[in-house]
Parts: structure tokens; C-alpha cells; sequence
């Protein structure tokens, strides 16, 4: 990624490491087109009147919108905050420069920039550690260059939040970690009282992070019967039984018992957050699980409010949730009940009809850009490209003139949102296959044979002569190695990593199963 | 030291090898903002604080060196 740095002071130092080039101080006369991002990193100057600081920073925001409207929409552009770092009250009422920077934060929240807030990594430093004043005279660098390295890495967390790169699970010991006490020997606190009332404090932090999406597990060692009568008959018990999508409750060990967890839930090892309060049972899984991230877990269960707040900095924040986040944890549910009701039936088929399964092709809109990125950021195992696309590079795929199908899934269990994406790009009578994927918790109901199908018959229709696809094989989709193969697409060219498809449209129909209801919003328009 | 401060110089520079007589006239990669970096990875190495005026004069190998035993590292 090559950045385009505008800014105000000496910024070089804060992105050693990082493809970047700079622009001269307060200059946005010159724009590099070759960039492939731009970021605005303009601090508040330091001047000792603040009715001159204020009125530079009203400049900033023209300078800002002059840069703003040169961008193609295509690129990304990140906007940090500005922060007051230093300023001398000669009348402690005089607020002009506060309220400038105000004004100017209010601004870059309105635009349809990515934000970064600076003053998320001010927080941990001191006035003292900020600035080093002998560098900003030496030259011109607004924060203490010593900081760089902390800088660069916070900056590196803030683009992957941007991209919305956080861990899907959390998984969780019982005693002593959600609540106060051992099964069977202690009474259980969690009530008002110290130190039930911090438990209760993160009962109440998990309860709000399964709301944003985030799954929760439990992985203890307990009598599973003892468990649930706590979990489901303690009158202080903020968590019940389902707002946990899976559990493991036993004396088996507790690597097999995660294992197990991220099976069931079809995630990754590498997408799992694990608590415990034994640091025994925490460093056996970081041994044997070294995907599983396991945070140290706090000495005292009244630090439970700073070990939350730097649990999600690290793995649990979104720069935006889109609804099907809100409503995950309904979905993987769900998933469950449905193959509970899939043992009611023997075979697929009426399985299947069973689900009322309805089927919706939308291409990219307003709505739907975010989860479409998403799911381009997430999704490893059914995906036979997995390239990483932001917001505004899709959005070129289809001012290029290609076909940018998302796939909504319903049945009668309820809506599963927006679980399939395709990117095809087009050039005359070929079509590529950019991107063809779908979210894990819409597999296993022959949703990717249909999904396929149908979007070569709509190429077909198109008057598209041949289509070309490849599958680049990374750790996660094996699954996917001869789903190309299984449609009738013909190898063309096999490489360790890759191989290279070709499929003629010509003479071939492809049969659309009547067991699911189809409707394409494109056609209806 | 002399070892330490190439090392840094390397780093900062980003070159394969520094020769002893490296200075801020023969060195085309020694700019102004890598003498910034290369004198913030010096304070931090070797613990020190520098003062504007040294940190202008410090424009050699030689003389860094010789800055840095002078305040007694």
C-alpha cells in the first residue's frame, strides 16, 4: 500500500516502515496520483495566539476539501483528528482554539473519509512525552520522534480496524472468570457487591460485545449440569444460556475442547479470543494453539475495566458494523437448529425444499458496499481468489463496467443476509472471475452450486463467449480446490499455487434446481 | 562503540555497509530527516541527550564519536 501523506509539521519519522510519500508543509497544490491512499495528518499548529492558530485551522478545512475533491472516489482516504497538545491560557475562558479544533473534527466525521482519532493514541503517553520541544525546533516535528515505533504500530492496528480485521469468538472459563467463586465450593458472586459487581461489570461488557457481533463460547472445566443451573437460575447472572452459541463444559482438556468450539462454529483457530484465569490452562493452549490469541487475564478483578477496554483496542474493534454483524450471532444459531432439523429428513432434496430457501442476486449499492468489502476482508475458507478489496476498490470493478453480485440468503429460520459475493470483470466477449465467495455460515446447502450456476447463466445471457477463473490456494481453502472443476470449467494451467480455468459458454445450459426460490434485483430495474 | 554507532548508521541509512571516513558530505543518503532519525536511534541506544548545537555538528562518524566520549559514554 502507497500512501500520500498531506500534512503540516514532520511526519516522516511516524511512518518509517510504511510506503509513504509527503507533501510539503501546508501544500495541496501537488497530489501523487500513483498513490494508492491519501492521508490527512494536519496538527494543531503551534502558535502562542490562539486567534491566529484558530484561523489557520479554518484553513486547514479549505485546504481539506480542495484535496478531498481532487481524489478519485476510488482511493481510500484517511483523515486523523486533530488533538490541542499545547497551548498557553493567558485567559483560561478564552476557548477560540478549542473550539476551532472542535469544528474541525465535527467536519472530517462528515465527510465520507475513514477517521482515525489521534488522541486514541495520545492517550497513553504524557504532555511530557508528547513533544519533545528540542526536536520541533530542530525540525519541525509536531510529536516526540522517540514515539515512532509505538506510532507505527498503533497506525497498523487503526488500518486493520478500518478494514474491519477483528476476531470473531471469544471463548470462556467460568470460575473466577465470569463469575466470582468455584462451582461447588465457594458461593458464586455476582451481584452488586464487590468483587461480584465487576464480574459483573464484564458480564455486562461480553453482553454488549455478542450484540456487536462477536461470538461467545464457553470452555470450562466444570460440571456441565452445575454450570447451567448457575448459568441459567442465578438471579445476578447477566449472560443466560443462549448468548452462548457454543460451549464445552467438561474435564477433557482445553485445547481439544477450542478445537472443538471453532469446528462447530465453522471459524478458524486464528479467529478466537480465550479467557481464562488459570495461567496453566492459558499457556497449555498458547503452546498447543499458537493461532488462538490468549491475553494475559488481570491480577485483580477490579483492573476487569482497563483489561476490557485493551481487549478490544486489540481484537474486538470495528470502524463500522453493518447489520449482519448485529445479527451474527442469531445466524450461527440458527445454523444450529438447522442441522438439528436436518435429521429429521434422509434425503437432501427434501431437506432442502423444506427450508424454503430464497435466494436474492443484488449488485453493489450504497447499502450493501460495507458488507460486500467485509466479506472480501473475511472470508477464507469458501473463497477461490481471497483478494482483499476495500470499499472503493469494488466500487471501480463496477465503474469499469463489471458485474458485482451480491447473494442474500432466506429461509424459513429467517434472513441470512448477504453471505455470497462474485466480482467479474469484463472485456468484450470474456468475462474473469475476480472474486467468487461465500461466508461460511450460508454453506452446506448447495447455495455455492446454484450461486455459480446462475451467474454464468446470466453471463451467457450477456453474450458472453467464454469465461475465465482461477484458484489461488492459500492454507484456508482447500475446500474450495476443484469447485471450478465441478462445474465443468477446464484446467488450462496448473501451477503449485494456482490453477488457471476456462470455461466456453457456448452450448452449455446449466440446470437452475427448482428447490430454491430465485430472484434477481439487477433484471428487475 | 564505533561498532554500535555504524550499526545505527546502517539502520537510519538503510545502507549495506558504512565506512569509517561516513560523513554528512560523501554520504548521499545522509538527508536531514535521516540525521533526525539517525540521532533519535542514538539518544536511545546509548541513553543520551544531545543539544541542538551538537546535533548540528554531528556531521561524521569521527565526530560522533568523539561527541560521545566527550560526555562520557
Amino acid at each position: 500500500m502507497k500512501y500520500f501523506v498531506f500534512r503540516n509539521y514532520t511526519v516522516e519519522p511516524f511512518f518509517k516502515g510504511f510506503e509513504a510519500n509527503f507533501s510539503n508543509y501546508e501544500d495541496v497544490s501537488f497530489i501523487d496520483k500513483t498513490a494508492d491512499a491519501y492521508i490527512w495528518f494536519y496538527f494543531s499548529p503551534y502558535k502562542l495566539d490562539s486567534d491566529i492558530a484558530a484561523k489557520e485551522i479554518e484553513h486547514y478545512c479549505e485546504l481539506l476539501d480542495m484535496v478531498y475533491s481532487n481524489i478519485g472516489a476510488d482511493k481510500d482516504f484517511i483523515v486523523f483528528t486533530m488533538n490541542v497538545l499545547y497551548k498557553i491560557n493567558y485567559v483560561t475562558s478564552n476557548k477560540v482554539l478549542e473550539n476551532a479544533v472542535a469544528k474541525y473534527n465535527e467536519k472530517i466525521y462528515s465527510m465520507p473519509a475513514k477517521v482515525i482519532d489521534i488522541s486514541d493514541f495520545y492517550r497513553n503517553f504524557s504532555a511530557e512525552q508528547l513533544i519533545d520541544w528540542k526536536y520541533y525546533f530542530l525540525s519541525q516535528t509536531p510529536v516526540n520522534p522517540k514515539l515512532s515505533s509505538q506510532f507505527g504500530k498503533w497506525f497498523l492496528r487503526q488500518i486493520e480496524i478500518l478494514e474491519m480485521k477483528r476476531k470473531k469468538c471469544i471463548a470462556l472459563d467460568l470460575d473466577n472468570t465470569l463469575w466470582h467463586g468455584i462451582l461447588g465450593e465457594d458461593d458464586i458472586k455476582m451481584g452488586e457487591d464487590y468483587p461480584g459487581a465487576a464480574y459483573r461489570f464484564f458480564q455486562n461488557y461480553l453482553l454488549k460485545l455478542s450484540r456487536a457481533g462477536i461470538i461467545l463460547a464457553v470452555c470450562s472445566k466444570n460440571n456441565e449440569a452445575e454450570a447451567f443451573d448457575v448459568i441459567q437460575n442465578h438471579p445476578d447472572m447477566i449472560l443466560k444460556k443462549d448468548t452462548f452459541s457454543a460451549y464445552r463444559i467438561n474435564w477433557n482438556n482445553k485445547v481439544d475442547n477450542i478445537r472443538e468450539i471453532a469446528e462447530e462454529l465453522n471459524i478458524g483457530l486464528d479467529s478466537m479470543v480465550f479467557i481464562d484465569d488459570n495461567p496453566a490452562e492459558r499457556e497449555l493452549v498458547k503452546q498447543a494453539l499458537p493461532e488462538v490469541c490468549v491475553p494475559e487475564f488481570p491480577a485483580k478483578p477490579y483492573l476487569y475495566p482497563v483489561f476490557i477496554k485493551q481487549l478490544t483496542d486489540d481484537y474486538f474493534s470495528a470502524y463500522k458494523l453493518t447489520q449482519e454483524d448485529f445479527d451474527k450471532n442469531r445466524h450461527y444459531k440458527k445454523n444450529a437448529e438447522r442441522n438439528v432439523y436436518k435429521k429429521q429428513f434422509t434425503d437432501m432434496d427434501s431437506y432442502l425444499r423444506g427450508l424454503e430457501i430464497k435466494l436474492t442476486i443484488e449488485k453493489l449499492n450504497e447499502f450493501n458496499k460495507a458488507r460486500f468489502a467485509q466479506m472480501t476482508q473475511k472470508t477464507n475458507q469458501f473463497n477461490l481468489t481471497t483478494k482483499r478489496y476495500t470499499e472503493a476498490q469494488i466500487r471501480t470493478f463496477a465503474d469499469n463496467g463489471g458485474l458485482v453480485l451480491g447473494l442474500r440468503v432466506k429461509d424459513k429460520f429467517g434472513d441470512g443476509g448477504i453471505g455470497g459475493l462474485a466480482i467479474i470483470t469484463i472485456d468484450g466477449q470474456k468475462a474473469y472471475m475476480d472474486t467468487f465467495l461465500l461466508s461460511c455460515r450460508i454453506l452446506g446447502r448447495g447455495i455455492e452450486c446454484i450461486f455459480i450456476k446462475y451467474v454464468l447463466t446470466k453471463l451467457k445471457k450477456m453474450g458472453i463467449a467464454y469465461v475465465k477463473a482461477a484458484y489461488i490456494k492459500t492454507q484456508k481453502n482447500e475446500q474450495v480446490e476443484k469447485f471450478y472443476d465441478s462445474v465443468g470449467f477446464v484446467a488450462i494451467e496448473t501451477f503449485a499455487d494456482s490453477v488457471n480455468y476456462e470455461l466456453e459458454l457456448e452450448n452449455k445450459e446449466f440446470s437452475l434446481s427448482d428447490i430454491y426460490e430465485l430472484e434477481d434485483l439487477c433484471e428487475s430495474e | 562503540m564505533r561498532e554500535r554507532i555504524k550499526r545505527i548508521m546502517k539502520e537510519a541509512f538503510e545502507l549495506s555497509d558504512v565506512p569509517d571516513d561516513i560523513s554528512q558530505k560523501n554520504c548521499g543518503k545522509w538527508d536531514s530527516l535521516r540525521h533526525l532519525q539517525l540521532v533519535v536511534d542514538l539518544e536511545t541506544e546509548f541513553d543520551v541527550s544531545f543539544e541542538p548545537e551538537d546535533i548540528g555538528s554531528m556531521e561524521s562518524l569521527v565526530k560522533i564519536e568523539e561527541k560521545l566520549k566527550l560526555i562520557g559514554k
